[in-house]
């Protein structure tokens, strides 16, 4: 018999144990995965507009911090940029806040996209009913399935009120949801200049799909020579969108913070069953060693046990992440589980167990084999 | 005689140092032939489990030889020793240390294979060994389902994994009643006699003599007799 299906009965002997360590590394999985899925989720959201987007570059105002946040430009940068050479094609876009009426009186701030009619570099996806091609019409707007709640508008259309100017609801969409909580609306960009108060030539972001064979970054530095505007690949804008939110918010940190302690508790509620396990087997471990066990071959049942258990506690805690992760789905939240990062808390999770079984093995290579005559 | 397969030569053993020194053992002389069962008597504290922890290479004397198959082990580093006891000694004790989770023919074949990693069908050479002790029928019952004569059978098994010489026994009869007790030394001796093993057995229970070919008595760290059984049971 091998030493693994060895190690695994003297873990398994003592059910409610082994119970708890799994629980406790189940639980610690569960934690990470979530944690880092609500993350990834989170940041997947941050900049789902430019990751939706068929733009090479962006074109924003210089120094704008904040993908949500930016300043308008005016068209005559928009003229600049569609001259630039390498540029193939430019299309305006606007991204500003704005109030919506309520059906029942209130207001809800929102998010206004503007797009240009027969945009090809940005519009809404995942239409699940309505017509797109009439957002070109005036007022007309998308909203999204998953803010039905909170505008209590739930059919094509239904007409309302954006800072004071007619809307009517031509298209909903399924996942389009904004990072501040605020609903993304897509219109039409005369549209979105009227519903977020901008002027008859402003808006924020320039679009640009590159010419074929032309260099993105060669172009992105020809359109950095434009007065007052900055220049980014579609890459470069997400992560830095990705980044302004997760460092400058804090929320990165408070989320790998979870995570982290998520890890220790698993370490130790699997450190400490595994000591306990080796303390009350140190007779038998003196006896082997005695009988003239390498140090070697003891340690091994010590990590195959805890491998056994990081093994177990992955899969259990897999499972649950995928469970919360479908009852988040409700809460309009996202955890993204990505094949990559059940790798990593694969990895996580062995090399966390390996470190829960340190004491384990430490009290056993000190374990004195004449002790054996002692008990 | 045979030539013996272990020897203590004026072996002494001293814990600590200076004022605090105790001297557990002194001046040890003792062989250990084949085919022999030595039992080893004394007081408590007398030194015995001192002895035969340096007899089983468990524990490095301050003084003298220890001559295993020919070899000084007590020149040898640490990194030898296990090899030399893996292949010359098996232990029983008084309380089994038997791992509870594991069934008597699993407890055998894990401290073979521990012994060596390249033991081939480490589970067939358990369920032989279980075999020669009596014990086939019980071969896949976990400890906790047998007698305390029967565990003491399944740690002899252990014991014999690897096919030592020697079985060095720490009181292993100690925790049973007295018919299994019996029954234990008749298999010991039976080791001794039909395998030409040498048993060496630490006890404190007299009626164990009639099994032995020798007895040492050992008291205050000394060596204070060794005797042929038949002379010990006469004095």
């Amino acid at each position: 018999m091998p030493v693994w299906n060895l190690a695994k009965k003297i873990l398994l002997h003592d059910r409610v144990k082994f119970v708890v360590a799994s629980a406790g590394v189940s639980i610690s999985v569960m934690l990470v995965l979530v944690q880092i899925g609500l993350y990834a989720g989170f940041m997947q959201t941050a900049s789902t507009l430019i990751d939706h987007s068929h733009a090479d570059v962006w074109v924003t105002r210089q120094a704008a911090e904040n993908f949500d946040f930016s300043s308008p430009l005016d068209d005559r940068t928009y003229y600049r940029v569609a001259s630039t050479p390498g540029v193939a094609r430019a299309e305006r876009m606007i991204l500003a806040f704005a109030q919506m009426k309520l059906d029942d009186g209130g207001d809800l701030g929102i998010q206004v996209i503007g797009i240009e009619h027969g945009a090809r570099l940005m519009g809404p996806w995942n239409v699940v009913a309505g017509d797109r091609a009439r957002l070109g019409e005036p007022g007309a707007i998308t909203i999204d399935r998953s803010e039905y709640a909170k505008l209590k508008i739930r059919d094509v259309g239904h007409r309302t009120e954006i800072f004071g100017a007619r809307a009517e609801v031509v298209a909903l969409t399924d996942g389009i949801r904004s990072f501040t909580t605020s609903p993304l609306i897509f219109t039409d960009l005369q549209s979105a200049r009227t519903f977020v108060r901008y002027g008859a030539e402003m808006e924020n972001y320039v679009l640009v799909q590159i010419a074929p064979g032309a260099d993105a970054t060669a172009v992105r530095d020809a359109l950095r020579t434009i007065p007052h505007v900055d220049a980014y690949t579609t890459a470069e804008m997400s992560a830095r969108t990705q980044t302004y939110w997760s460092s400058r918010t804090g929320i990165g940190a408070t989320f790998f913070m979870t995570a982290i302690l998520s890890v220790i508790v698993g370490l130790v509620v699997v450190g400490q069953i595994l000591y306990n396990g080796t303390l009350q087997h140190l007779r038998e471990y003196g006896t082997l060693k005695a009988m003239g066990a390498k140090n070697g071959a003891v340690v091994r049942v010590i990590v195959y046990q805890a491998l056994i258990s990081a093994a177990v506690g992955f899969v259990v805690g897999g499972g649950l992440a995928f469970g919360a992760q479908a009852s988040m789905k409700g809460a309009n939240l996202i955890v993204a589980l990505s094949p990559s990062l059940f790798v990593a808390t694969a990895v996580v999770t062995v090399v966390m167990c390996a470190l829960a079984s340190m004491l384990s093995i430490i009290k056993v290579l000190r374990l004195d084999p004449a002790s054996v005559f002692k008990v | 005689m045979t030539a013996p397969l272990a020897q203590l030569r004026r072996v002494s053993k001293t814990y600590g140092a200076g004022e605090h020194a105790v001297t557990a053992l002194s001046d040890a002389d003792l062989e250990i032939h084949p085919g022999e069962v030595m039992l080893i008597e004394g007081p408590s504290g007398s030194g015995k489990t001192t002895l035969i922890s340096i007899l089983g290479l468990l524990l490095k004397p301050t003084g003298g030889e220890i001559i295993v198959g020919g070899k000084d082990a007590s020149r040898m580093t640490e990194r030898e020793l296990p090899d030399l006891r893996a292949s010359t000694f098996g232990f029983i004790f008084q309380g089994f240390n038997l791992f509870p989770a594991l069934s008597a023919v699993e407890n055998v074949a894990l401290a073979i294979r521990m012994k060596d990693a390249r033991a081939k069908d480490p589970t067939g050479q358990a369920h032989k060994l279980l075999d020669q002790v009596g014990l086939s029928a019980r071969a896949h019952h976990l400890p906790a389902d047998m007698s305390g004569g029967q565990k003491q059978r399944v740690a002899i098994a252990r014991a014999l994994g690897g096919n030592p010489p020697i079985i060095v026994g720490d009181e292993p009869t100690a925790a049973l009643d007295t018919k299994t007790a019996l029954g234990v030394m008749e298999l010991l001796r039976g080791l001794a006699t039909d395998q030409g093993r040498a048993v060496v057995v630490v006890t404190h229970d007299p009626r164990l003599e009639r099994f032995a070919d020798r007895v040492v008595r050992v008291e205050d760290g000394r060596i204070e007799s060794n005797l042929r059984a038949a002379h010990a049971l006469a004095s």
